[in-house]
């Protein structure tokens, strides 16, 4: 048993399957004839353990180096990358309007159901529009395909990561906090209708609020396919 | 030649009895699901003789979710997420399993970019697959300061996945037909910035664990699995590189631009527990010479191909498409009917199903002790083996 240098790797080419490889193979301690003498061994072992009590030192002595984040504390500071995923939220124009339309490509696209979309037809409009976006964070898995099959850019990530709660029925959210057209209907509608004042109001009279634990979702204790009614006092 | 199933039942009736008092008497002990040197819950079924280890069983299945038979009733776009849930810590070379399996069938030609894309994330990938694989060793064989040392490397380089991609450890990122997401901005500085500085980190592992005697006694000639069992056995990755062959997809298969970029394969030469660990240092240093030939030249070009929202269908038959990630060739097997978008079966050719059973012709007749080096040494991923 002597003692082996990590550095004295040999290189060498071969050939794998007709495939020329060039390989370098681990190195090993002497052995044999070259095997080194008992004093040489103990002074490299001795040695290699002081190498190693030197490179814990130096950090020691180095307070610099010290990369630990003091989570809770830096909550202020702390800024997450502009494409993190955190939670899903729905894209808005500076008045409030959306931009998803309720169709149904995120919903096909996600794969575990954890997207539930329901659309209904605007009485003045005549178009589909989006009813309620139900997102379930319990069984999310983050997978950004929802963002990526939707055609309008109607959907982006949060960078909110603090989502733990005391019971799951709590992570089923409703996602739109109105059911109405969205930004490019009331754009088109302007631009068509003959009296386009009276149109428009009627047009935006039609949107009705949605709170994020509002309706079918848990908390109304109506429930939701999967999930039990949450009963509160 | 005949081959000899046996069941777990048959596998744990003892052998020996005592006949005297001074015999000794075999007994099994179980080392899991819960164990720390277990990495996640596989269970090892131990027949001893003292301390003397006559048999590993590993007995699989704690967190089996099916996710070849989920795989069945998803699109291939769908399926590729659960692969991240695999081996997690090849979480984007799983994603490009798939996608190559996929590409393969609709003969899809990519253009350099993407291909120089997933290169360079298929590498950062296996440095820090490779330096959590380090700390841990380190800390399975009773060194803490590695384990806080890898993760403190390790976190520079999910923090560039982070800026890209959005996620840390299951990223889907690599999609049939390209990639999820144009590389950020600041990527290439990023990463430039990281190899500078891991590569003295490296050698500062050397000199903390490698050049370490108690370390170099603890996995030398401990665990040796020779060329002809690892063969046999259909262990691949770094643990069949280190008995000896240098089987390396890479190399002899290349996918990807890995036919453009000067690297050596690291082998061993006895196949012992310290091979297993020199070949994975040396790969983090060839990974990270890929990175530095690939990263200034990235050519521009469009990162998707298909368009996510179509239905992709296959061709009816079969189709297969391999690769190396950290741990050794990932292999996908996927039938189509020709109709469908989903698959009719599919399934995986996993690394770390294959090497698990070689701690049992590692570990036979030498010690406990040495079998957590061992099963550290193959460097296992759970959930790659249940699925």
């Amino acid at each position: 048993m002597s003692y082996i240098d990590p550095k004295k790797s040999s290189r060498s080419a071969i050939e794998v399957g007709g495939v020329p490889v060039n390989i370098v193979v681990a190195p090993r301690g002497a052995t044999g004839d070259k095997r080194e003498g008992l004093l040489t061994i103990f002074y490299k072992s001795v040695k290699s353990l002081l190498t190693g009590m030197k490179v814990t030192i130096g950090y020691l002595v180095r307070p610099s180096t010290v990369v630990t984040q003091q989570y809770p504390e830096n909550r202020e500071t702390l800024k997450m990358f502009e494409r993190f995923r955190g939670q899903l939220r729905l894209v808005k124009d500076e008045n409030g309007y959306m931009n998803c339309n309720g169709c149904d490509f995120c919903e096909k696209a996600c794969p575990n159901g954890s997207i539930i979309l329901q659309d209904r037809r605007n009485s003045v409009s005549g178009k589909s529009e989006l009813e309620r976006y139900l997102w379930r964070l319990d069984s999310c898995t983050f997978c950004n395909a929802c963002i990526q099959a939707c055609p309008h850019d109607a959907l982006e990530w949060s960078d909110g990561f603090e989502a733990a709660v005391y019971d799951r029925r709590l992570l089923v959210y409703t996602l739109n906090d109105y059911a109405g057209p969205p930004v490019n209907h009331i754009k088109r509608f302007k631009k068509k209708a003959g009296t386009p004042e009276d149109r428009v109001e009627e047009l935006l009279a039609t949107m009705e609020p949605r709170h994020q634990y509002g309706g079918p979702t848990p908390l109304s204790g109506k429930g939701m396919p999967g999930v039990p009614p949450l009963k509160t006092d | 030649m005949a081959v000899k199933v046996s069941t777990l039942d048959e596998r744990i009736k003892l052998t020996d009895s005592a006949d005297s008092p001074l015999d000794t008497q075999e007994y099994f002990i179980n080392m899991g699901p819960q164990h720390p040197a277990t990495h996640g819950v596989l269970r090892l079924m131990l027949k001893l003789d003292g301390e003397t280890v006559r048999e590993v069983i590993p007995v699989l299945g704690y967190i089996h979710r099916g996710i070849e038979k989920i795989g069945e009733h998803s699109t291939y776009r769908q399926f590729v997420h659960l692969t991240d849930r695999c081996d997690y810590l090849s979480a984007m070379m799983n994603n490009w399993a798939v996608s190559l399996m996929v590409e393969k069938a609709l003969k899809v030609e990519l253009n350099d970019r993407i291909e120089y894309i997933r290169t360079i994330m298929a590498e950062l990938e296996r440095i820090q697959s490779h330096m959590l694989w380090w700390g841990v060793l380190g800390m399975d064989l009773g060194a803490f300061t590695p384990f806080l040392y890898g993760f403190r490397d390790r976190e520079l380089i999910t923090d560039i996945f982070e800026e890209t991609i959005g996620c840390r450890l299951t990223m889907n990122y690599i999609q049939p037909g390209g990639v999820m997401d144009d590389i950020h901005p600041n990527f290439v500085d990023r990463v430039k910035k990281v190899i500078e500085y891991a590569k003295p980190k490296i050698d500062e592992y050397e000199e903390l664990l490698s050049g370490n005697v108690i370390i170099q006694e603890r996995l030398r000639n401990v665990g040796v699995l020779s060329a002809d069992k690892a063969t046999s056995l259909g262990v691949t990755g770094p643990v069949l590189r280190a008995s000896g062959v240098p089987l390396d997809l890479r190399r002899v298969a290349p996918y990807g631009v890995y036919d453009k970029v000067n690297f050596e394969v690291a082998v061993g030469s006895v196949g012992d527990c310290w091979d297993r660990y020199w070949v994975r240092i040396e790969e983090i240093r060839q990974s990270m010479s890929m990175i530095e030939q690939l990263i200034d030249n990235i050519p521009a070009g469009k990162t998707m191909l298909m368009k996510p929202a179509k239905k992709t269908v296959l061709p009816e038959g079969s189709h297969y498409a391999q690769l190396e990630t950290a741990r050794g060739i990932l292999g996908i097997y996927a039938v189509s009917d020709g109709v469908s978008d989903k698959p009719v079966r599919i399934h995986m050719r996993s690394p770390n199903y294959n090497n698990v059973w070689s701690a049992d012709e590692m570990t036979r007749d030498s010690r406990i002790g040495d079998l957590v080096a061992n099963v550290s040494s193959i460097d296992i991923v759970v959930p790659d083996i249940d699925r």
